[in-house]
């Protein structure tokens, strides 16, 4: 059906006044993560468009902290995965076990029946672990012998790889990585931000709680909001040309990145890209999205799905490189 | 006296008795000849064999006959067959028929050799198929060596011989190369005018100043009345486009690729345009929300638009004045319209 400028209208006022949540979240979260707000942000739109969010970044930058924390502010389920090599299916999804006193086998669910997971150095663990989770966050349900089960919504999973230790550990293949919505790359805090970081975890009061300020049945009434936030024919024609700058960069006059880019985004790409484009409209509290809203999660959405070849890997050109020149070549509408 | 004559009688008639089949062969229907050039050769010289076969039909009127001539292998009893022509029919004269055959024969062995009797057959093809069959006379050859005079002494190897250098002996050649030159340079040539064919036309060059074809176009676009027929996206989305483009080619800001946010921030170092930054402002959210939100904004607001993007010009025409005598770049086109609906 098509929206009317009166329909627009109204819809921005009631996501105005529904996304009123996401300052509460901020301000909450504020409390325990200093700085960070870049990620902590993300996680918000991977949580509003029902995608799942890849960190990178090295040890010790609040990871773990974060999701914890905003698991906390949403008074959601919170589970810790450590991926190892020796880590099994089993102990993600769950198993059976046998109940001697029952005389029968059992379900023991395992920590994957949570709203928000940490899959912790998710590329330490073998191939078979890292499917078993993929395949729980694409179909958000789980077998364990012959019963389905339902994961509980809303299920947010924030896997972590660590870019400087490579020996030892499994690559997520590209169609895999490809199943999540953002790949975020975080840095250091900066010096001033680190100060208050020392002061907070040397407090003698200890660390400040986090308080719920929403239920996750909210945040699933949002998810239904930011699907109806309205999204104009100029921007999907300009998500498309970034996505397909990246595939055919010679259409759009930069013949000088087509031996670098190996393949392009996938039309999930442009699906994701236009997902969180709306969330991140939601979370500035708008009911239309804008250019600035394409090009803010750009490179989040697409740094993992352009691949570069040995020619780009030799030179020090990176898909974030790559990206600038896109975004600095397609017309914005 | 008496008896001796008695005894000669005798003799004469055991003679004739003894003789008498030579008589019939000499009147036979079919009479077989082979016949060479010479009787001489020299080792590995060549003699030619001549094969005939006579028939007489007089002697058998309305018989059919095939003459089957002697299948002599490549390498028979110290000859080897050179060459052999095909069976040749002479033709008939006077009721006889001759056929012919020339076979081409040399020998690399020394010494008398003979050309042993050939067997020649004739068929009678109107009757039961039966045959008679006759030989020819053997013919002796002597095949002589080379002589060597061994009392001269033996002469030294001869030296290669070198053979004139003649432009006939090389045309397959030289015609080969100069197709193969033909082929390429056809082919180059191809290939140059299909890639001269991909590249795109030159833009032509618009002589008309920035600053005036911007404004040219902002009254174009006021005079379409472009808002008032509806088109109010259309409306803005030419408006802005025609702004951006005059930032890009006047102040070199990359304003056709950058959002809103991103020009407002990217014209802070053009002071003169910066002193605009709150109208640009106002004009470019009024326009995004125009593009993006279907927002109808009143017809003062229209109009508004339009003056503000007009002023906005208007100020910066002292920088573009001079900007264009230092022979910035000119408009890709000479519309300069870049709307995207």
């Amino acid at each position: 059906m098509e929206n009317t400028s009166q329909d627009i209208r109204q819809l921005n006022e009631k996501i105005h006044q529904a996304s009123a949540f996401v300052d509460l979240l901020n301000i909450e979260l504020g409390k325990v993560i200093v700085g960070q707000r870049y990620m902590v942000e993300r996680l918000l739109i991977g949580l509003l468009a029902q995608g799942h969010v890849l960190l990178e970044g090295v040890p010790g930058l609040a990871k773990t902290l974060s999701i914890k924390s905003l698991s906390s502010a949403i008074n959601a389920k919170f589970s810790r995965i450590q991926f190892t090599p020796d880590l099994l299916p089993a102990d993600v999804v769950g198993t059976m076990i046998y109940n001697q006193q029952k005389n029968e086998f059992v379900v023991r669910r395992g920590p994957i029946f949570a709203n928000f997971i940490l899959a912790d150095e998710i590329n330490r663990a073998p191939a078979k672990v890292q499917s078993a989770l993929l395949e729980a966050m694409q179909e958000k349900q789980v077998t364990i012998g012959d019963t389905t089960f339902k994961l509980e919504e809303p299920f947010l999973v924030l896997a972590t790889q660590n870019p400087i230790e490579q020996e030892g550990t499994y690559t997520l293949p590209e169609a895999q990585v490809d199943r999540f919505m953002l790949k975020v790359v975080i840095g250091y805090p900066t010096k001033e931000e680190e100060r208050h970081i020392i002061r907070q975890n040397l407090n003698p009061d200890g660390m400040t709680a986090i308080n719920p300020v929403i239920n996750p049945a909210d945040i699933v009434e949002a998810r239904k909001l930011v699907r109806q936030v309205y999204m104009d024919e100029k921007i999907e024609r300009y998500i498309l040309d970034i996505v397909f700058a990246t595939r055919h960069p010679e259409d759009y006059k930069l013949q000088k990145l087509k031996p670098l880019i190996s393949y392009g985004g996938s039309p999930r790409a442009s699906i994701s890209l236009a997902w969180a484009a709306k969330s991140y409209a939601f979370m500035k509290r708008r009911g239309y999205v804008i250019p600035e809203d394409v090009r803010s999660i750009c490179f989040d959405v697409m740094r993992h799905r352009v691949g570069l070849t040995y020619e780009a890997e030799a030179e020090n050109v990176t898909s974030e490189n790559i990206l600038s020149e896109i975004l600095n070549a397609v017309e914005v509408p | 006296m008496r008896r001796t004559t008695v005894k000669l009688i005798i003799l004469c008639v055991l003679l004739g008795y003894v003789l008498c089949p030579f008589r019939l062969l000499a009147q036979s229907p079919f009479e077989v000849k082979a016949r060479t050039d010479t009787d001489r050769i020299r080792i590995g010289e060549q003699l030619k064999l001549e094969l005939t076969a006579d028939l007489d039909l007089n002697s058998m009127p309305g018989a059919s006959l095939k003459v089957v001539f002697p299948n002599l292998p490549d390498s028979f009893a110290h000859w080897e067959v050179v060459d052999r022509t095909g069976l040749d029919t002479l033709g008939q004269t006077n009721g006889e028929k001759h056929f012919k055959q020339t076979l081409t024969l040399t020998s690399f062995d020394s010494g008398h050799w003979e050309i042993p009797p050939l067997k020649f057959e004739v068929y009678s093809t109107r009757t039961d198929g039966s045959y008679d069959s006759m030989f020819t006379q053997p013919i002796g050859i002597d095949v002589g060596t080379v002589t060597v005079d061994t009392t001269k002494a033996f002469k030294p190897i001869k030296s290669v011989r070198t053979v004139d250098w003649a432009w006939l002996d090389y045309w397959p050649y030289m015609a080969a190369g100069a197709g193969l030159v033909i082929v390429l340079f056809a082919l180059w040539w191809f290939l140059l005018r299909k890639r001269k064919k991909k590249e795109p036309a030159p833009e032509p060059v618009s002589l008309e100043p920035v600053y005036d074809r911007t404004i040219r176009l902002l009254k174009e676009l006021d005079t379409e009345k472009v808002w008032q027929q509806g088109n109010v996206k259309e409306y803005y989305s030419r408006l802005t486009d025609i702004l951006r483009t005059y930032f890009e080619e006047q102040f070199g800001i990359a304003a056709l690729e950058q959002t809103t946010a991103e020009l407002l921030q990217n014209i802070k170092p053009v002071t003169i345009l910066n002193q605009q930054r709150d109208k640009l402002r106002s004009l470019l959210s009024l326009a995004d929300l125009a593009k993006f939100a279907k927002l109808q904004p009143s017809p003062e607001e229209h109009v508004d638009s339009m003056h503000k993007a007009m002023e906005i010009v208007e100020w910066t025409k002292p920088a573009a004045r001079p900007a264009e005598g230092q022979g910035l770049p000119a408009p890709a086109n000479g519309s300069g319209n870049h709307t995207k609906q």
